[in-house]
């Protein structure tokens, strides 16, 4: 039905309003875990045409509606009840709000006579989350619901998206008034760039002897792919991509050089410090992209395309900043001349020279090896989620991706436990979609209660679980940087893992061989349902390269240090 | 270096606590903060801040917040000459 202004006024709880006026903003599905003061909320849920579901932990609610937000573009619902319920959310909101996503969360509050008075389940989740979220209410009056539902989607999925908070106090949510519904107001315009700006950056660009850009998760958010292939074709300059900027190249153009930073790929970390215009589109400069910031593309001067102007100059000052839409500035950019062929030689060189090898010497499954015949493997249309770790970088340098929204990782925040949720948001999101959690063996104990929300809606999500018996990035650092002196990193007392799903419901097997990988990779993406394949790695395999924390980004290490006995 | 804000937001709930709480969490160090009433759903906040980070910067974060409507910086001045005096801010977003 298309939404309109509802002249007459009728009488209704504020939980029926809220409910109406979700559905008016579009939303058809909910992820989020019930509890005292969110119940009329949930009275009212009943039959009311939304597809809510039971998550077993409110992160993984939250967790849940953050990957549904990044897959759609529109924002994720998660709801959960005041207290515990509330603070369980927080990782996620967090989540979304470093990786720009959007999604809106409703709490259950105390009543508004009790707020104030440490009650039964009484905290400030307004204040708590204040300072990761876009925006946030709290409901003093039903008669307001609607206005602010609808400006809470507006905010969460205009400009830079973001999280948006609605809390609501039970008696709000109870209580019944006399309510216009409002129609949901279009997004307003987006800042058109600036023409003069476009000029001066076609002139930078024409007469650079060695540009390159930096291709962020900007360009995804604002569903500017095409546009940017587009630029990208029109004017050859070599690409590097942030993690979230994954996918926006294809993986075998030529001027694509891989992902920057810190665990990224050779070729495009020396473009970087070589270069000598560096236009960056989307991204912000995050300290895992840049390394040591003061000697980060120390010779180029810096053209910067983002939406939001409070990130023009934050970390890198820009020589020149364009605040707008990504689509129309790329459009209206127009450098003359072609890149210099042997600048293009040069990246091609060093493309040449960083290209991942696969010929690990140990005796084991080697991980990237695996992810990269995972990803070789896969049908059309197959999304990954990754958790936090060894496993999330070799997902990022190994497992090729043509669309952006097919890599869905914790980037900001860096939460382990986001796989499994996410990809329950991201199926439910597509159903149509191979969607594969990539996870470790200390990320899935962060939210392995999600095994039950699998079970429980016949979510038919593949997990390839990578178990080192260590928190492997951890122990890698303490190996590097701290002597080899390990602190709290062992987990040889794993679960059997494959036990653990079967006792969910989940079909699973476990391999440690070789040449088992082929067989298991084509079981896990052919079996019918949700499945688990746990897969036994040497628990001292390291993510290589790796630039260390506050050097620059072209003194990479290549392998691990040979330490003198 | 000492910067000078002045900051037009809404009277709802939370906007000023938004508003300090940004500053501080950006780095600003809040040495001066007057709040008053404008009108019946505006505030003004007058604030002096000192960082080692750009006063524009901030100005622009501020600018983010849905609750503020408009935000000025008063040009940079040593600190020793520094203003007491609140201007009035009238124009909204």
């Amino acid at each position: 039905m298309k939404p309109s202004t509802q002249l007459v006024p009728e009488l209704r709880s504020g939980s029926q309003v809220l409910i109406e006026m979700l559905k008016r903003n579009g939303v058809k599905q909910i992820f989020g875990y019930p509890g005292g003061t969110i119940m009329p909320v949930y009275d009212a849920l009943v039959g009311a045409g939304l597809k809510h579901y039971l998550c077993r932990h409110e992160q993984g609610a939250a967790l849940a509606a953050d990957a549904y937000g990044r897959v759609t573009r529109k924002a994720g619902v998660c709801m959960a009840t005041s207290g515990p319920g509330a603070t369980n959310l927080v990782t996620g909101i967090a989540n979304a709000f470093m990786d720009s996503v959007p999604m809106v969360v409703i709490t259950g509050q105390v009543p508004s006579a009790l707020q104030g008075t440490d009650a039964f389940q009484e905290v400030d989740i307004f204040g708590i989350t204040l300072p990761i979220v876009k925006h946030s209410y709290i409901v003093r009056n039903i008669a307001d619901i609607p206005r602010i539902v609808n400006e809470a989607f507006q905010l969460a999925q205009g400009g830079r998206p973001g999280p948006v908070l609605i809390d609501l106090p039970k008696d709000i949510s109870a209580g019944m008034a006399e309510v216009v519904y409002t129609a949901p107001p279009p997004q307003p315009e987006m800042p058109r760039p600036d023409s003069n700006a476009m000029q001066a950056a076609s002139e930078m660009l024409s007469r650079a002897r060695r540009p390159l850009i930096i291709a962020g998760g900007g360009i995804a958010i604002s569903d500017s792919v095409d546009v940017f292939r587009e630029f990208v074709a029109r004017t050859g300059i070599p690409v590097t991509t942030t993690l979230k900027g994954l996918g926006v190249m294809q993986a075998d153009d030529p001027c694509y050089l891989g992902m920057l930073g810190m665990h990224g790929n050779g070729a495009a970390n020396h473009a970087v410090q070589n270069c000598d215009v560096l236009m960056v589109v989307g991204a912000r400069f995050d300290d895992r992209a840049t390394g040591h910031l003061a000697q980060f593309a120390q010779s180029a001067r810096v053209i910067h395309l983002d939406i939001d102007a409070a990130e023009i100059s934050k970390l890198r000052k820009a020589d020149l900043a364009i605040v707008a839409e990504l689509a129309p500035a790329l459009e209206g950019i127009r450098p003359e001349g072609e890149t210099s062929a042997s600048w293009f030689g040069q990246c091609a060189g060093w493309k040449k020279e960083f290209a991942w090898r696969y010929d690990s010497p140990g005796e084991g499954i080697y991980a990237p090896r695996l992810l990269r015949d995972l990803s070789r493997a896969k049908p059309e249309g197959m999304t990954i989620t990754c958790d936090v770790g060894q496993h999330q970088m070799w997902v990022a340098q190994h497992c090729r991706f043509d669309n952006p929204l097919d890599h869905l990782s914790s980037g900001g925040l860096g939460t382990m436990g986001y796989g499994l949720p996410a990809a329950i948001g991201a199926k439910v999101a597509k159903p149509e979609n191979t969607v594969v959690c990539v996870s470790g063996d200390g990320s899935i104990m962060m939210n392995v209660q999600e095994l039950a929300t699998l079970n429980r809606y016949d979510i038919d999500v593949k997990i390839l679980l990578l178990d080192n018996s260590a928190l492997g990035l951890v122990r890698q650092w303490q190996e590097i940087f701290f002597d080899g002196n390990y602190s709290e990193v062992h987990l040889e007392d794993n679960p059997d893992f494959a036990g653990v799903a079967r006792a969910f419901g989940i079909q699973a097997r476990s391999i440690k061989e070789p040449e088992e990988v082929s067989e298991a990779i084509e079981w896990l993406l052919n079996t019918q349902g949700a499945a688990m394949l746990h897969v036994s790695i040497d628990s001292m395999e390291n993510v290589w390269p790796l630039v260390p924390p506050g050097k620059a980004n072209h003194r990479m290490m290549k392998s691990n240090p040979i330490k003198e006995h | 270096m000492n910067h000078t804000l002045y900051i037009q937001l809404s009277s709802v709930e939370g906007a000023v606590i938004r508003a300090l709480g940004l500053i501080e969490r950006r780095g600003y160090c809040l040495e001066n903060c007057t709040v008053s009433k404008a009108d019946e759903n505006g505030r003004r906040m007058e604030i002096s801040v000192t960082s080692s980070r750009p006063g524009d910067l901030l100005k622009r974060q501020l600018e983010r917040l849905h609750d503020v409507f408009h935000v000025e910086l008063k040009p940079a001045e040593p600190i020793h000459q520094q203003s007491q005096g609140i201007r009035p801010v009238t124009r909204r977003k």
